[in-house]
């Protein structure tokens, strides 16, 4: 009967999987319209003309916008949706660019036509005459601003932030042992199967919107087009269909075509869709990850932080829609696990000639954790130390939870860690990889010819943000449970865990709750699926809902029945009570309705002359409601802390310098688990996307902001082959912050991936790897600058 | 993205120089170009069909020169569109001259190639272009060792270009659409950066 907790298959997977799947580009008909777009081919230009002469002539074509043709806040910038007090220059762009492009891919023009191929070629017609700007691309040249991306933000700085607890820099100043690191990340992006997409429809008779988006949030999305549509919001709908993935980007709203095509729907009458290829994905979503760190450390014999001062820079591509939320987090997750002494971080953000940056699964987190633990790396080497030693004396003890940092966190609350045993995370991951066994496989490979090397990483991440979440939980009259909540669904499983906790809750099979999510016609209200919070927000949203509901089918049962509440249990559907009485959920769903009109056998038993009942009461008691059914939200205090240690073996060929992963362990820690396969599938996706991170997958502008590698033949995905077997353990250390004691599992896997992999072939290599992610080729090249004593070896002679 | 290479022509540098200053040689030994319009002194309209595998189209564009220093050495600037993307390049070619009447070309360009022609075609821009530019040199080499007419020969008509544009006294039109040769090193062919580059070189 237990179904909360237990590793059920997914729900959903026999629709999904039988191709029942209904993905943004599988809505509309034949009489939908099309929309394409001409975008920029320039990081940096004025539009001087857009002559649409030659393409007016096209049969099919239905409408051409430019900026000149919107109208009222549709041609107002784009908002900023996270304004922050650092945040001291925003920037935003337009729907349709009006006078200059600032990056390649930026919509220029809109074409509506009764096809996408039509429309295409209606593209291809349009000229558009620039005159080329100078670009800024890259954080250095961003920094050193010899030219802007805004002309009246001179030094292409948006935002700036230091944030200190002690005097960090006194600290290290007088410590015994000093360290300066300067650590790379690179560009990446999310690359979800499916794009972004918009399908909308307008009914003229009573003003109303339908939007269809494959969007992280409906909800959000649903008010911001009735601001910028100025349609009563009552009027607008959202509906996030299937969605074939999004890892960050699909949060990231409104998208400019994601108010011109239903601006353009209410202007023509007509259904209208875009469905965003490939290469628009490449330059017209967003990036991530792109940051150098700049790393001072100080510490004592044993390796004990006294003082940490991080300064880095941030490339936040052209304009800044989702604020500096990305630095924010490395500026505070990257203490991981540790005690940092004293610790100051500062941070600019910076606007080049790029697409804009937006969170991507880990959302700055691996950035941060690429930076503390490669300074554990750094100062265990300077000491000569075990590296898993040095993590071990920084931890946070579980007597010390909850622990402050005495920092502001993303949420604009205090970066306060909930609960979590650190050095048990520890002590399992080096039991699951074997590290204290470590240097004997070393020296029998070395006997082969074979150069492996091993690495751990640590990492805490800030799970659950508010402001909060709601569900609705109604027990239909045929026993059948429906839960809706507002958050949307990219593949987590959403359907299976928020039934499970809607099943333990009430008492009822599994198979018998429905669930929808991301349907603004079934939840209004909810902030989005992003942070890895929907089992933290929702979970306990649909369990504080089904516990309403439980508790008003234990009050009509136990009227029915003639006993009190607490004689009354739910099992398998039926209520039953001590006294061994019972009624079915269902007839208690029937008696909650009190009817004057029956249309079948059930609902006769509701009807004014079935039910008893007391004449000196109403049918509803003043504060209830009809029906078997209640809504709820949950609303955090604070974000809650899920912590994990990752641990990789590499073998990296001594001739091409190709780097292999051998072994793959995981130890996680996300409290109380709804369903551990879920959350293994979890990990696995998580860790596939480091592994991607660590050693494939980035995003290459050249000088001139042009995006080098748009296609797939060129940005590196893992595949299956690439991505290595994963080991796993858990901890579970429920949060004391909610009631079911769940943390968020969503983005722990790919947070450490670059850290724990650079700490294996360096220590494979004997050489320090500060940069990430790394080529074969990149490693052959570092190996000849270490020959040519260009790139200094490790103090503890790891000798390949 | 920067190109850069050099070839040995059959000619003293005067000859060479002369060569790639003439408009109706260029038009008949840049791959792919279907028109060059003279619109100012040293200064061109040209249309040129170009792509990478299937991203291919028309570009039209404008070539000019700058930096004459006859006849050693001179600055190409190319900069076109078209629906597979766009193009711009500046070129500094320079002329040596090797002795036997051989004329070493050393060409250094630095293009910015933009819309999908860049993003998706990156991978194989640099070696098209340098394919290309060996073609042109190749070409403009048959025309020095009078292996290939200098100017048209007014009975090859023009198979793919409209009437009009061919009639035009002022429009330098190819004869006929190149031909990759057999068992080429790139499939898909020439490509717009080659072209500019080799446009006025």
């Amino acid at each position: 009967m237990k179904v909360f907790g237990e590793p059920i298959a997914r729900l959903e997977d026999p629709r999904l999987v039988s191709g029942q799947g209904r993905y943004l580009d599988d809505l509309g008909d034949q009489s939908t319209l099309a929309a394409a777009f001409v975008r920029s081919p320039h990081a940096h230009a004025r539009i001087v003309d857009v002559d649409v002469t030659a393409a007016l002539e096209v049969d099919g074509l239905v409408a051409i916008y430019t900026y000149d043709d919107l109208a009222g806040r549709v041609a107002d910038p784009l908002p900023v949706l996270i304004p922050h007090p650092a945040l001291h220059a925003p920037r935003t762009g337009y729907a349709l660019a009006p006078e200059v492009v600032r990056h390649v891919g930026e919509p220029i023009v809109m074409v509506v036509a009764t096809d996408r191929y039509i429309a295409e070629d209606v593209c291809d017609r349009i000229r558009v005459t620039y005159e080329p700007l100078p670009p800024v691309v890259g954080i250095d040249n961003a920094f050193r601003a010899e030219h802007a991306v805004h002309p009246e933000v001179a030094d292409n700085i948006a935002g700036h932030l230091v944030q200190e607890v002690g005097d960090a820099r006194r600290a290290i100043d007088a410590a015994p042992h000093r360290l300066e690191l300067h650590l790379h990340i690179e560009r990446s992006a999310s690359m979800p199967m499916e794009g972004r997409g918009v399908y909308a429809r307008w009914e003229p008779h009573d003003r109303s919107l339908r939007v269809y988006s494959s969007t992280q949030t409906s909800t959000s999305l649903r008010f911001a087009l009735a601001h910028k549509l100025n349609v009563p919001v009552d009027r607008v709908e959202v509906v996030a269909p299937d969605v074939g993935g999004g890892f960050g980007v699909k949060i990231m709203h409104p998208f400019p075509e994601e108010i011109l095509v239903p601006w353009a729907a209410t202007r023509l009458g007509r259904a209208v869709k875009w469905a965003e290829d490939r290469r628009e994905h490449f330059i017209s979503s967003a990036h991530e990850r792109g940051q150098r760190h700049t790393v001072r450390v100080g510490f004592d014999d044993e390796g004990r932080l006294l003082g940490l001062d991080v300064e880095f820079l941030h490339d936040n591509g052209a304009y800044t829609p989702y604020g500096v939320v990305v630095p924010i987090i490395t500026a505070t997750q990257l203490l991981g696990p540790y005690k940092p002494g004293a610790y100051r971080v500062e941070f600019h953000s910076l606007y080049t000639n790029t697409l804009i940056v937006t969170p991507y699964r880990g959302a700055g987190r691996p950035q941060g954790a690429f930076a503390m633990e490669r300074t554990m790396d750094a100062i265990a080497d300077h000491l000569g130390l075990d590296r898993a030693a040095v993590r071990e004396r920084n931890l946070i003890q579980p007597d010390e939870m909850p622990y402050d940092h005495g920092l502001m966190f993303q949420d604009g609350r205090g970066l306060v860690y909930d609960s979590g045993d650190f050095p048990a995370t520890l002590d399992k991951i080096r039991k699951l990889v074997g590290w204290d066994d470590f240097a004997t496989y070393r020296e029998q490979a070395r006997t082969e010819g074979r150069r492996v090397g091993i690495g751990l990483a640590c990492y805490v991440e800030g799970t659950g943000v508010g402001p909060y979440e709601g569900a609705h939980v109604r027990v239909e009259t045929t026993g059948h449970v429906h839960v809706a909540t507002g958050l949307t669904t990219q593949g987590q499983g959403h359907e299976t865990v928020f039934a499970q906790v809607a099943a333990e809750e009430l008492g009822v099979p599994v198979e018998d709750v429905t669930v929808v999510t991301g349907d603004t016609r079934r939840f209004k209200y909810a902030v989005g699926t992003f942070a890895s919070r929907a089992a933290v927000m929702s979970g306990n949203a649909v369990a504080l809902a089904a516990r309403k509901v439980r508790a008003k089918a234990l009050r009509i049962a136990a009227e029915a029945l003639s006993c009190t509440p607490g004689d009354l249990d739910i099992v398998d559907g039926v209520v039953r009570s001590s006294a061994g009485g019972e009624i079915p959920l269902k007839t208690v769903a029937v008696l909650a309705n009190p009817l004057r009109y029956a249309f079948d056998a059930e609902t006769t038993r509701a009807t004014q002359f079935a039910v008893g009942g007391h004449l000196d009461r109403p049918p509803i008691e003043p504060g209830e409601e009809p029906g078997l059914e209640a809504t709820d939200y949950y609303s955090p205090l604070r974000s809650t802390f899920a912590n994990g240690a990752h641990a990789a073996i590499v073998e990296t060929d001594p001739e091409t310098a190709d780097i292999r992963i051998l072994r793959y362990c995981v130890v996680h820690d996300c409290g109380t688990l709804i369903n551990p396969r879920i959350v293994d599938g979890q990990i696995h996706g998580g860790v596939a996307q480091g592994v991607g991170g660590a050693l494939y997958e980035r995003i290459v502008y050249d000088d001139h902001g042009q995006l080098l590698n748009a296609s797939y033949m060129d940005f590196l995905i893992p595949y299956a082959s690439e991505v290595p077997k994963i080991e796993t353990d858990h901890l579970e250390t429920p949060s004391p912050l909610n009631p079911l004691g769940v943390k968020g599992a969503g983005e722990a896997g790919v947070i450490p991936g670059a850290a724990v992999i650079a700490a294996a072939i360096e220590d494979a290599e004997g050489f320090r790897i500060d940069k990430m992610p790394i080529s074969p080729s990149e490693l052959w090249e570092l190996r000849r600058r270490h020959e040519a004593g260009e790139v200094p070896g490790l103090k503890r002679g790891v000798r390949p | 993205m920067k190109v850069s290479g050099t070839a040995f022509l059959h000619g003293p540098v005067e000859s060479v120089y002369a060569v790639l200053n003439d408009p109706a040689v260029l038009v008949r030994t840049i791959p792919g170009c279907e028109t060059l319009e003279p619109v100012g002194p040293d200064a061109y309209q040209a249309t040129i069909t170009a792509g990478v595998a299937s991203i291919k189209g028309s570009f039209a564009g404008e070539v000019h020169l700058t930096d004459q220093k006859a006849p050693h050495s001179f600055v190409l600037h190319a900069s076109g569109a078209g629906a597979p993307g766009t193009v711009s390049a500046d070129v500094m070619v320079t002329l040596t001259d090797e002795g036997d009447g051989v004329t070493l070309l050393s060409y250094d360009a630095e293009a910015v190639v933009g819309g999908m022609i860049g993003g998706v075609g990156q991978r194989i821009l640099t070696g098209v272009a340098k394919k290309t530019a060996g073609e042109f040199f190749a070409a403009v080499d048959a025309v020095l060792t009078g292996a290939a007419p200098a100017v048209e020969v007014p009975a090859e008509a023009p198979a793919e270009v409209p009437a009009e544009v061919g009639a035009a006294p002022t429009i330098f039109s190819r004869p006929r659409p190149v031909t990759a040769p057999a068992g080429g090193l790139v499939p898909g062919g020439d490509f717009g950066l080659g072209v500019a580059v080799g446009a006025g070189i």
